[in-house]
């Protein structure tokens, strides 16, 4: 029914595919161009060449690990006497550093599948595909969301004297604040936390705890899961 | 007699199509769910070669009262308290590991993730869910104290001597 | 004769030869290049051209190709070694000192398997947190993060599985809490725990389900995800390269 156009409207930004463009530009937006198209290179020789010598440099870092340190190997399994301490794999230490002070029901089942459940479902989450800082908006609502949730966990925590978890997430929420401060003359450190969304920051606890209680579990546990020194060769 | 059918939808072939479809499916859904039963059956062995349940605990003189006895091959105490004998198992409750008697403390200890327990097996500390199984025990015609490793007790069980 | 043996005869790379195997030829032209990928069953999982910025150190660590590097190390060690190692007790730990004592070069290869597979569960790890903090896991690479975690499980399992197969004191008591973490599980914990070790306790039985799954079943499922997730990158639109990517 309507009468032909001469022009079809499409998107593009390349300018040597398409030589007359019109931008429409909208109230409060601009027409800057923040990428354009970037370059392309052959996979074959560019990208395969550069994966084979990094392979290659691993091989070596393993093969020289190999040569030079032995792979454990106790004594023969015996149901009869149970080593002291018994300790999983190291990625799984922080798990059984976990299980010293819960439930297994809780630490065993309930949060390893809460994380996978989690690390599953983060592409498919507003929260994690927004790029926009926790603070820019709602700053105040946000900080008392932020202070109830840290407070009652905290308090939960200490019910059950898991210090090893109270203190990473303390430190976390601590700089979650310092992002959420207003400064004038802010630093680059500040600007750099300021702009972080909220995904940024649950990886980032998530991080750090894993990372402080696989280090605790590997390093400062020793017989009956007592807290020791790693230099004291109990562990 | 086939008349009607034809009246009502536009083409036959579509409906007889559809009902063979669903008939296929179907019948994958149900072979699945045979060789899933199939599969359970078969990963679950009839026959076990593990040592019996049962175990021998000798003469109920070699117990005095007032000792724990931890008998390592079998995975107990045996304990002479002031009721009579009883039989815990020695397996941790949290995790499995093997606890054991510190008779300098008067307690069981697991190795494992420092469960704590005292002699009638009830937990002082530790992560431990439970307080450690109490067994069945009972004499034989023989006067020999047998075991039942396999069965836990939810009273409490005495033999007395 | 002489001159058809002239003609016959491979000359390397571009020879007759050569061009019956490879037909892309020598990858003097970009197109011949783009052959090279694009014809090879394996080489094209991938794409033909890639961004130049998704080349460099500072964009992806290679910390993916890195794992797969240790994948292909533990495969091309794990499968000598199972010609030295006997999935039954006690004989499974006699291999083991076999295997260091009487073995040519066995030491070694135990050392490589060991020391990679550790590497690689770090390597998947710091993979996944790569990933996670350049925001690459955003829409339309949403089902690839979701193939990857499954690759991280199947690492995990992987590397657990192996940890049994010594039967030594540290593999029978780390599968044993395991398994007992299993049993946890509300209603159905126990049964599953009695099907993955076929039977009461860490025994022969457990032994032998763990080879299998560790030498056959895992390996084979790694392989099929990690075959999907590299075909995904491209079907998502190659590497993610920024922040401004723009999806209509």
């Amino acid at each position: 029914m309507s009468e032909r156009k001469d022009f079809v409207a499409s998107f593009d930004s390349d300018s040597r595919k398409t030589a007359v463009r019109v931008a429409f530009v909208t109230r409060r937006k601009s027409p800057h161009v923040k990428v354009h198209d970037d370059d392309y290179v052959m996979t074959f020789p560019e990208a395969l060449f550069r994966g084979a010598v990094a392979v290659e440099i691993l091989a070596l870092l393993l093969v020289l690990l190999s040569l030079f340190w032995n792979a454990p190997l106790e004594k023969l399994a015996d149901p009869l006497e149970t080593p002291n301490p018994a300790k999983a794999p190291w990625y799984f230490l922080g798990l059984q550093e976990l299980l010293h002070y819960f439930p297994p029901v809780v630490a065993g089942v309930l949060i390893p599948t809460l994380v996978l459940i989690a690390l599953i479902v983060i592409p498919y989450f507003k929260i994690n595909v927004q790029a926009e800082g926790l603070w820019t908006r709602n700053r105040s609502a946000r900080l008392r969301i932020l202070a109830l949730t840290v407070a009652l966990f905290a308090v939960f925590l200490i019910a059950f004297n898991v210090y090893a978890v109270l203190i990473p997430t303390l430190l976390m929420a601590g700089f979650m604040f310092f992002a959420a401060t207003n400064r004038a003359a802010s630093g680059r450190f500040h600007r750099w936390l300021a702009s972080k969304p909220l995904s940024f920051w649950i990886m980032s606890w998530f991080l750090i705890q894993a990372a402080v209680l696989t280090l605790i579990g590997t390093f400062f546990r020793g017989p009956g899961w007592s807290l020791v020194m790693p230099w004291s060769g109990d562990i | 007699m086939s008349e009607p059918v034809r009246k009502e939808s536009k083409n036959p072939d579509v409906s007889r199509r559809q009902a063979f479809v669903q008939l296929g499916v179907g019948s994958i859904c149900a072979a699945s769910a045979g060789a899933m039963v199939f599969g359970y059956e078969f990963l679950t062995p009839n026959v076990l070669y593990e040592p019996s349940p049962i175990v021998n605990a000798g003469k109920p003189d070699g117990y005095p009262p007032g000792t724990v006895t931890q008998d390592l091959p079998s995975g107990l105490y045996l304990v002479h308290g002031s009721e009579g004998l009883y039989a815990l198992s020695a397996v941790c409750t949290h995790l499995g590991c093997l606890t054991a008697w510190k008779p300098e403390l008067g307690i069981v200890a697991c190795p494992c993730h420092g469960s704590k327990f005292r002699r009638d097996g009830s937990k002082i500390e530790g992560p431990a869910p439970r307080p450690l199984r109490w067994l069945k025990i009972w004499l034989s015609d023989e006067g020999d104290l047998l075991v039942d490793r396999s069965e836990e007790l939810s009273r409490k069980q005495f033999v007395r001597t | 004769m002489a001159d058809t043996l002239e003609t016959q005869l491979p000359r390397g790379r571009g020879g007759r030869v050569w061009q019956s195997i490879f037909r892309s030829g020598l990858g003097d032209t970009n197109l011949r290049r783009a052959l090279a990928i694009q014809q090879n069953l394996f080489l094209h999982l991938a794409s033909v051209k890639v961004r130049k910025r998704s080349l460099s150190f500072r964009v992806t660590w290679f910390l993916g190709t890195l794992s797969l590097g240790t994948f292909a190390i533990l495969v091309v060690t794990g499968v000598p070694l199972m010609l030295y190692y006997h999935p039954s007790v006690p004989q499974a730990y006699s291999d083991m000192n076999d295997l260091r004592f009487v073995v040519s070069a066995g030491l070694f290869l135990r050392n490589l398997h060991r020391w990679s597979a550790h590497s690689m569960v770090l390597l998947v790890f710091a993979h996944m947190f790569k990933v996670f903090y350049r925001g690459a896991y955003r829409p339309p690479r949403e089902f690839n993060w979701v193939i990857g975690v499954v690759l991280l499980l199947l690492t995990l399992f992987l590397s657990y599985t192996g940890y049994l197969l010594p039967w030594d004191q540290l593999a029978f008591w780390a599968i044993t809490v395991g398994s007992n973490l299993i049993s946890a599980m509300p209603i159905v914990g126990a049964r599953i725990r009695f099907l993955i070790l076929g039977g009461n306790g860490v025994n022969a039985n457990a032994l032998l389900r763990f080879y299998v799954l560790h030498c056959v079943i895992l390996p084979l499922a790694a392989v099929a995800f990690v075959a999907i997730h590299f075909w995904r990158i491209r079907k998502d639109g190659g590497l993610y390269h920024g922040g401004s990517e723009r999806h209509e």
